[in-house]
């Protein structure tokens, strides 16, 4: 090669200049990447390119996690597909921000004095996507596919249990009898109703309506593209109107922080805003121009199961329990670790019943409202108290210190933690701390979602934590806390207490609510006093929403899981 | 040489086997639960509903029959139907590979096309811009790729808007609109791939042009007449050999750093694919995947011996023997 005896000939100064040259590049380069981090968000352009503008609304992109497993109204039950669902389906009743059950595809609903009928009158003319009318025929095979075990209906079966027949005398008309009295009964038809035409004849579970939806709801779906993103477009025929938007695209992002940045970035029109940022965002004026925020406290809250039924010899007796729960310190997580976006929870009826004292015409509960019983109240950690009671308990702690001792049986024992929540492996290393300085030991047991799922299950452990999600009807607590569901259920606790069983039975077959309400609060009291579980917060959402748009209303369950939710998202006014 | 590629494939096959073995024992042996497969985890349901839909998920048989079943199934190339949505396997695979293709070549593409040229300048001279460039890539290789991959995300989509931060771009009909889009969406996730690669492939190929362009050699070369293009065509076989060697040290290190650039670029390959799966303990899902790593990594293999006995006649002998010897 001839060319070797050039690189020699330009040996010297200006090779020198090159390589100081190129350090400084170096040294610019990495300042740039430092400075962009560390500044945050910046004067980035407001319209990305390529983004459509035109039309009466616009396109509005919303990141999903996960993908959704399938778009069959009734075997889709992840939180993804329910999410798709109910922009594409109608139901028959749906809930609004504050939870109060609306009407929906049912124009209206009474309810016979016995209780056990429920009869609703749908709206006359309202079509599939596709032209076809619907009728009380797909509210009926709506049901008799949720009944099915071959459907997989999880967790849209429970509210479906106590009926007894449900019958369409006509179009138009849903008669549904239940075998007794139900007072949860409306909030059951909280689901989407399916083309009974499209899937009569086909493989319900490979249906091609399973991804490719056909429903009444404000929105029609246009296309599906796996991994990618599910696109719909408005219907202009809806029965309430054309919806506010022209297009609704969910893309999915799996990460959660490119989620938030896509959002800085313009690719997506709403995010959860990280708590450790969500302050100084707030503050930001040039976050403020480009976009608005919601928040709400979903109804989610996390609690530690103590496994009361004697196959460990802690927590069968409800003094240790009260005691552990007094020591562990909810309020400074939900202060330091949350950035005070959150809320301590001390009752699991905290957000489903109105505070106590309230106006008795008040039908609905409030979301997010305070700890009203006076015996949830003391929600400041109180070490003293704590002590105190296990000493009580017979959990001595020697003179010298060390750990907690019962007939020689040190108070050692563990904790089960999924391991891939942040949430969930922090507090539980505060609960450790909290406890040790009581003089109790306690290990912490990561675990994968379905290890730890079959763990509690089988009640094979002494202590874990993890969360529930109860509905907006404070009967979803009977799955907590019922004891017919230690055994298959989600009672984990192994809180077992005929009172609260018959409570809780009484309380389904009471339609007056006054006397319904009555009856969560003497539950309420009894799992305040009993504590088989110690709950303890629920954090808040912060989210952006681009300042294009308007019509954003939080509720528990986001922007989307209300009506109206997405249909009145709208482009806001005076912008492009 | 047939002969040598049938003997080969057969006795990959055992080490096949063994492999997908494993994978099922562990998939199967940890708890699982169909009902939480299928509810991705979400919502209350009580004993009463649980037990009404337990029977409809059970398995039907256990593991050794399950296990059995997917082989023979296998033989007819039927993978079987996702847990998760019910679909056919096949399906859901067909739809990620070339995302998790087109990204990984492209990432091996850009590697070559960096790592080769500098490590030629660094063989050919002491050059501080060389060196510089080698020093810049050394650090830039340490950098965890994900904390590649978030920086770069905040400065070249969020702070300048120069590039899509995520996805894929909008699709729509094939052509150049579409192409120039996607091609834009992959630069970030193909440089985060890239990136601990081009230190790894500079360094490889500066030592492999360092012995092939040894002086001796060159002067004998020259001494020989050779010059120029001919001179190349001379050294051209010796120097590909580390190449081809240099694609093995490469490819597994892309392809487990995808798993994590997928998940952050929201690219819908079959990194998240494998993610899903594993958490869902969607066996006939990870099943498939772990076969198609296996069989990758050993055709991958079975590829470079052929390809080498092409190029070096020292190895082509030694192939010549070994059918002499078995054949």
């Amino acid at each position: 090669m001839a060319c070797s005896g050039g690189g020699r000939a330009r040996a010297g100064i200006p090779r020198r200049l090159l390589a100081a040259a190129t350090r400084a590049a170096v040294a610019l380069a990495v300042a740039a990447l430092v400075a962009a981090t560390t500044t945050g968000c910046s004067p980035a352009r407001d319209e990305p390119p390529g983004r459509s503008t035109g039309g009466r609304g616009g396109r509005f992109v919303f990141p999903l996690a996960i993908e959704p497993a399938t778009l069959n109204f009734v075997s889709g039950t992840d939180q993804a597909s329910v999410l798709v669902e109910r922009l594409v389906a109608d139901s028959l009743v749906d809930h609004d921000a504050d939870l109060r059950v609306v009407p929906r595809l049912a124009a209206s609903w009474e309810i016979a004095a016995d209780g056990r009928t429920l009869t609703f009158h749908l709206r006359d003319g309202v079509r599939f996507h596709d032209g076809v009318a619907c009728t009380s025929a797909d509210v009926l095979y709506t049901w008799e596919r949720i009944m099915d075990p071959a459907s997989h209906a999880v967790g849209r079966v429970d509210a479906f249990l106590p009926v007894e027949t449900v019958e369409a005398p006509d179009p138009l008309t849903v008669r549904v009898t239940y075998r007794e009295p139900y007072a949860p009964a409306l909030r059951g038809w909280e689901i989407p109703i399916l083309p009974a035409h499209l899937y009569r004849g086909a493989d319900f579970a490979t249906a091609a309506a399973n991804r490719a939806p056909v429903g009444t709801g404000p929105f029609r779906f246009v296309s599906w593209e796996a991994g990618r993103r599910i696109v719909l477009a408005a219907n202009p025929d809806y029965w309430a109107g054309p919806p506010g938007l022209d297009r609704f695209e969910f893309a999915i992002i799996p990460s959660a922080d490119t989620a938030y940045q896509a959002l800085l970035a313009g690719e997506v029109d709403y995010a959860r805003i990280p708590q450790a940022v969500a302050a100084t965002r707030a503050e930001d004026p040039e976050f403020r121009r480009r976009f608005s925020t919601v928040r709400y406290v979903p109804l989610f809250f996390y609690y530690i199961a103590w496994r009361g039924d004697g196959s460990n010899p802690f927590f069968a007796d409800a003094r240790v329990r009260r005691a552990l729960g007094m020591a562990i310190d909810r309020q400074g997580y939900v202060r330091s670790v949350l950035h005070g976006l959150g809320e301590v929870v001390t009752s699991p009826f905290q957000a489903l019943l109105p505070p106590a004292g309230d106006a008795p015409t008040a039908g609905a509960p409030t979301a997010g409202a305070m700890p009203a019983a006076g015996a949830a109240a003391a929600d400041a950690p109180d070490p003293e108290t704590a002590a105190t009671l296990l000493d009580a308990a017979g959990w001595r702690r020697a003179s010298t210190g060390g750990l907690r001792r019962r007939n020689g049986t040190p108070f050692r024992f563990t904790l089960l933690v999924f391991a891939g929540g942040e949430d969930h492996v922090q507090f539980s290393q505060v609960a450790q701390d909290n406890l040790r300085r009581l003089g109790i030991e306690m290990t912490i047991e990561r675990l994968d979602w379905q290890t730890l799922w079959s763990r509690l299950k089988s009640g094979d452990f002494q202590a874990a934590l993890s969360g529930f999600m109860p509905g907006p009807d404070a009967d979803s607590l009977y799955g907590l806390l019922h004891s017919s569901q230690i055994d298959g259920g989600q009672n984990y606790a192994a809180f077992r207490d005929p009172d609260t069983d018959a409570w809780f039975l009484a309380a389904r077959r009471t339609l007056d609510d006054r006397e319904r309400r009555a009856l969560y609060r003497r539950i309420e009291n009894r799992i305040v006093a009993e504590q088989p579980y110690a709950f303890l917060f629920a954090p808040a959402v912060i989210a952006g929403v681009n300042a294009r748009f308007a019509g954003a209303k939080a509720s528990p369950q986001g922007i989307l899981g209300h009506m109206p939710g997405a249909f009145a998202l709208r482009p806001a006014a005076g912008g492009s | 040489m047939t002969g040598y590629i049938l003997r080969r494939a057969l006795v990959s096959l055992p080490t096949l086997l063994g492999i997908t073995l494993i994978a099922f024992a562990i998939l199967n042996l940890l708890p699982s639960d169909p009902l939480l497969t299928w509810s991705d985890g979400a919502g209350p349901v009580s004993a009463e509903a649980t037990s009404r839909l337990r029977d409809a998920l059970r398995p039907d048989s256990g593991p050794v029959m399950r296990y059995a079943t997917w082989l023979f199934n296998l033989l007819r190339f039927d993978f079987g139907h996702s847990l998760r949505d019910g679909r056919p396997v096949t399906a859901v695979l067909t739809e990620a590979l070339p995302w998790t293709l087109i990204l990984n070549l492209s990432a091996l593409i850009a590697i070559y096309a960096l790592g080769l040229p500098l490590g030629w300048i660094g063989a050919r001279r002491r050059s501080g811009t060389a060196a510089a460039g080698r020093a810049l890539l050394l650090f830039l290789s340490v950098v965890p790729p994900f904390a590649a991959a978030l920086l770069m995300q905040r400065l070249f989509a969020v702070r300048l808007g120069l590039l899509p931060l995520q996805g894929t771009g909008a699709g729509g009909a094939p052509g150049p609109a579409a192409a120039a889009d996607l091609l834009r969406h992959m630069v970030l996730p193909c440089t985060c791939l890239a990136l601990a690669g081009w230190a790894y492939a500079a360094r490889y190929a500066r030592a492999a042009f360092r012995a092939i362009l040894a002086p001796e050699a060159m002067a004998a070369a020259r001494a020989r007449g050779l010059h120029g293009f001919s001179l190349a065509r001379h050294f051209a076989p010796n120097s590909a050999l580390p190449f081809v060697w240099m694609v093995a040290g490469i490819v597994p290190a892309l392809v487990s750093g995808s798993v994590v650039i997928e998940a952050i670029f929201s690219w819908p390959g079959l990194g998240q694919v494998l993610l899903r799966g594993v958490e869902g303990r969607d066996y006939p899902l990870v099943m498939a995947l772990v076969l198609l790593a296996a069989i990758t990594v050993l055709a991958g293999q079975l590829v470079a011996d052929l390809i080498l006995p092409a190029i070096d006649p020292r190895l082509r002998d030694l192939v010549a023997r070994d059918e002499n010897v078995h054949g």
